[in-house]
């Protein structure tokens, strides 16, 4: 069954905006809008007038929505913080996730919690998304400088590749350190003795 | 050690926690602090009564409302330490304060000339049916709206029905006024300087141009670990008491603004905190300004937590929101201010000698004693 309603999400960051979404509209949630342009934040969502705002905590606009709590002239309808006061446990869950929910009064608890429980995952999926992409990089990141660190080795004590390799490697063990850091120090001195 | 999670927010202001660490402050009373930056009031709330912080930097307003559950859940906290009064600016936007030059002929002199004046331009805004000015402050529950609210009254100006305010994250400030969507706002620095610098705007007010020692950001705990926790609490207090006395001394300036810009903390240039450590801001495109106490970090009147301040800070978030008061709320708001902690952390015992814990340089005169008058005297200056 869909779920009618309606779900703004504010998040400068596309990518995990794009997952949040899909994420929405498979769990049958369709009435789901994105905003990324956020001056004037509140005029846009008393434009929209949405029943669910999802923000991302690391957006200082969090601080602009806290003016719904009281009477503006601005939003039409009261809103509320999610979940029960008594609830920490729900709400922890969604900070430690990185994700914050403002509900319209009277929306039934246990559809607020189905929607937030939907973002908490995507925004872990994200998380893990980005963690993997950063390690990624820097693994590719330290190939390159063991290449070059390689290069020096090969061509200041004429060695082949392997033993230029062999070298680090040893030297790494017999120092205790990472071939990381070794391929470092040798490019460093490399860059010195130019 | 015991480690203590402290939230903060990258404001100069946060100069006290973070000099607890990078000092030694903190590790001299055997205390280990994991300072966490953050982007929002909101977050730092959130994070303090859900147990993800121990304790930290805080709008002091922010402390009372959140202890009366005005706004958001009620979780009852605990400010055993006041970190600074006044490092706010009130700014127009560069074509507010040409309405304000052009009614008056020249510059306005101080904050009440420029009040005045503002009034004038209001008074022929809605004559010619413009729509109401616009100010943006950092948070609903802020030393920065209740500041406004009293220069405008200082210009005859009603905060409730002349002016619509609106909530803007101090890094979009400058941005905000030079796209018209704000007319004026009133946030902390390096956010004034930079309007002035990019000539969207000029100041008009310091902080402390409204009041002597009006409580800006303090430190928060909840109350349950204030409770739990004396021991660890009594460290933190001297470590941040050790800390107050070396931002405030002034030879340490340099030192403490190179502190700060550092991208861990601020991430801004250390010339720019240093402005607003040495109270010496250009004001406009043209003039400098230099006030003593325009940002000040230590003093008993300051770092103690006076609880006649949490009574104050109560009566102008009620009238403010345009609530009546009410003495059993006003009792739990005072009950938030604890210089019990204060006193038995740091071997105080004097009492607090000042008549006026606010120090309002015009307007209704506070007494901590008779709230209801003062806010009577507020609310009716507005109509």
């Amino acid at each position: 069954m869909m779920d009618q309603a309606s779900i703004l999400i504010i998040d400068e960051n596309h990518v995990r905006a794009a997952i949040i979404q899909d994420g929405l509209r498979e769990a049958g949630h369709a009435n789901v809008r994105w905003l990324n342009e956020t001056s004037n934040l509140l005029k846009r969502i008393a434009d929209i007038d949405p029943d669910v705002i999802i923000i991302d905590l690391e957006s200082p606009n969090r601080d602009v929505l806290e003016q719904m709590f009281q009477v503006s002239r601005l939003v039409k309808r009261p809103i509320a913080m999610f979940v029960d006061q008594s609830d920490s446990a729900a709400i922890r869950d969604a900070m430690l996730a990185g994700v914050s929910a403002y509900v319209v009064d009277g929306l039934r608890k246990e559809r607020v919690k189905h929607i937030l429980d939907m973002c908490i995952q995507r925004f872990d999926v994200f998380s893990r998304l980005e963690e993997e992409l950063h390690e990624a990089k820097t693994a590719l990141a330290d190939r390159k400088v063991i290449e070059r660190a390689k290069g020096i080795l090969m061509t200041a004590k004429a060695l082949s590749e392997q033993d230029a390799y062999a070298l680090m490697r040893k030297t790494a063990m017999d120092q205790k350190r990472r071939l990381i850091e070794i391929a470092r120090a040798i490019v460093m001195a490399g860059e010195v003795l130019k | 050690m015991k480690t203590i999670r402290v939230g903060f927010m990258p404001l100069i202001d946060a100069a006290i926690p973070i000099a607890a660490v990078e000092c030694g402050f903190a590790e001299r009373e055997g205390l280990e602090i994991a300072l966490v930056r953050e982007t929002s009031w909101a977050n730092i709330r959130d994070k303090l009564i859900h147990d993800l912080f121990d304790a930290s930097h805080m709008l002091a307003p922010l402390a009372i409302s959140t202890s009366l559950g005005i706004g958001n859940a009620k979780v009852p906290l605990a400010v055993p330490f006041g970190l600074n009064a006044n490092g706010n600016c009130i700014t127009l936007s560069a074509r507010l304060y040409r309405a304000v030059e052009e009614v008056l002929g020249h510059s306005p002199v101080d904050a009440r000339q420029s009040a005045q004046a503002l009034k004038r331009v209001i008074d022929k805004r809605k004559l010619s049916g413009a729509p109401l000015i616009n100010f943006a402050v950092v948070f609903p529950f802020s030393v920065h709206a209740i500041i406004v609210r009293h220069w405008l009254r200082l210009g005859g100006i009603d905060p409730h029905n002349d002016v619509l305010f609106q909530v803007v994250p101090p890094p979009f400030m400058v941005a905000n006024l030079s796209e018209g969507v704000i007319d004026g706002c009133c946030v902390g620095e390096p956010w004034n300087s930079r309007a002035v610098e990019s000539g969207v705007g000029s100041i008009v007010a310091f902080g402390a141009d409204i009041s002597r020692c009006a409580p800006d950001k303090v430190l928060a705990l909840r109350d349950t670990m204030a409770a739990q926790e004396p021991e660890a609490i009594y460290r933190l207090l001297r470590a941040y008491r050790a800390a107050a006395h070396w931002c405030q001394d002034r030879e340490n300036h340099g030192n403490l603004a190179h502190m700060l810009s550092q991208p861990q903390y601020l991430g801004v240039a250390p010339k720019t905190v240093l402005n607003a450590l040495s109270g010496t801001l250009a004001v406009n495109r043209t003039e400098a300004r230099s006030m003593q106490d325009f940002l000040v970090f230590e003093g008993d009147a300051i770092n103690r937590p006076d609880p006649r301040k949490a009574r104050w800070l109560y009566a102008e978030i009620m009238t403010g929101l345009r609530k009546p008061l009410d003495e059993a709320q006003a009792q739990e708001a005072a009950a938030v201010f604890r210089p019990d902690l204060f006193d038995a952390a740091t071997g105080n015992n004097a009492l607090p000698e000042s008549q006026d814990p606010i120090g309002l340089k015009f307007g209704p005169a506070f007494d901590s004693d008779d709230l209801q008058s003062y806010a009577g005297a507020l609310m009716q200056a507005a109509e």
